[in-house]
């Protein structure tokens, strides 16, 4: 990451900025939207470890004197998802990827939530971004 | 997958007020299908998009508005080694990357 980082700085003109965006290191919350009101179903548990050590590298390079934080700002975003199986899919990519074990009693609740809802319903997943900029010094 | 990310847009609104965009020579590391690049191209950037993934960057050249095309390029790319010379960008925009 630290070299990630690097790479930019030396891309940049100086004075130019940096931004990076990525989702806030905390849980994503899961619910469904249903005739335009959202119900809340539960709670994920992914393991944050990376959004840890990428928070890091940051204050690594801010410390090497390659950038200086600008600016920083939290953004709601919502992911939405249509149906329970493309919401499986996304599921399983976690737990491929090993950033978190099986939400196999999540998933369940967002099934029977969808399944006992009427009209238009759609599943969200809420999670802020963290929108940080820096500029480069030199 | 019909996954939608932002639909209400606030990502676009709070990088609009970081800069104006217009006219500024951005990379993008990790574009994956161009999503984000698009936004910014339509804030008057001109975005050299990258990612790692080439079927990501094959789906992002076939989702590309024709309206975007001259100020958006995208090819396939590591964050660990950028293939651009010293200064060549204003912006860097580094989208779910780190």
């Amino acid at each position: 990451m630290v070299h990630a980082l690097h790479e930019a700085q030396r891309v940049l003109q100086p004075g130019g900025l940096l931004i990076d965006l990525r989702p806030a290191p905390v849980h994503r919350h899961i619910g469904i939207s249903n005739n335009g009101s959202y119900r809340e179903l539960g709670v994920m548990r992914e393991n944050l470890g990376d959004d840890w050590a990428a928070n890091r590298a940051v204050q690594h390079v801010v410390a090497e004197g390659l950038f200086k934080p600008a600016w920083r700002s939290r953004i709601e975003c919502d992911r939405v998802i249509d149906t329970y199986k493309e919401f499986q899919v996304w599921l399983a990519e976690f737990v491929e990827l090993g950033r978190m074990p099986s939400h196999d009693r999540l998933a369940k609740r967002v099934e029977n939530a969808l399944a006992a809802a009427r009209g238009k319903k759609k599943i969200v997943i809420r999670a802020p971004l963290i929108l940080r900029v820096l500029e480069k010094l030199g | 997958m019909a996954l939608r990310i932002d639909p209400e847009k606030n990502e676009v609104r709070a990088l609009q007020q970081v800069t104006d965009w217009r006219g500024k020579r951005v990379l993008e590391v990790g574009c994956g299908d161009g999503r984000l690049t698009q936004r910014l191209a339509r804030l008057g950037a001109h975005v050299e998009a990258i990612d790692p993934d080439a079927e990501r960057i094959r789906e992002a050249r076939k989702n590309m508005p024709k309206g975007l095309r001259a100020r958006v390029h995208y090819s396939v790319g590591n964050a660990s080694k950028l293939k651009y010379r010293n200064g060549s960008f204003d912006l860097v925009v580094f989208s779910w990357v780190l």
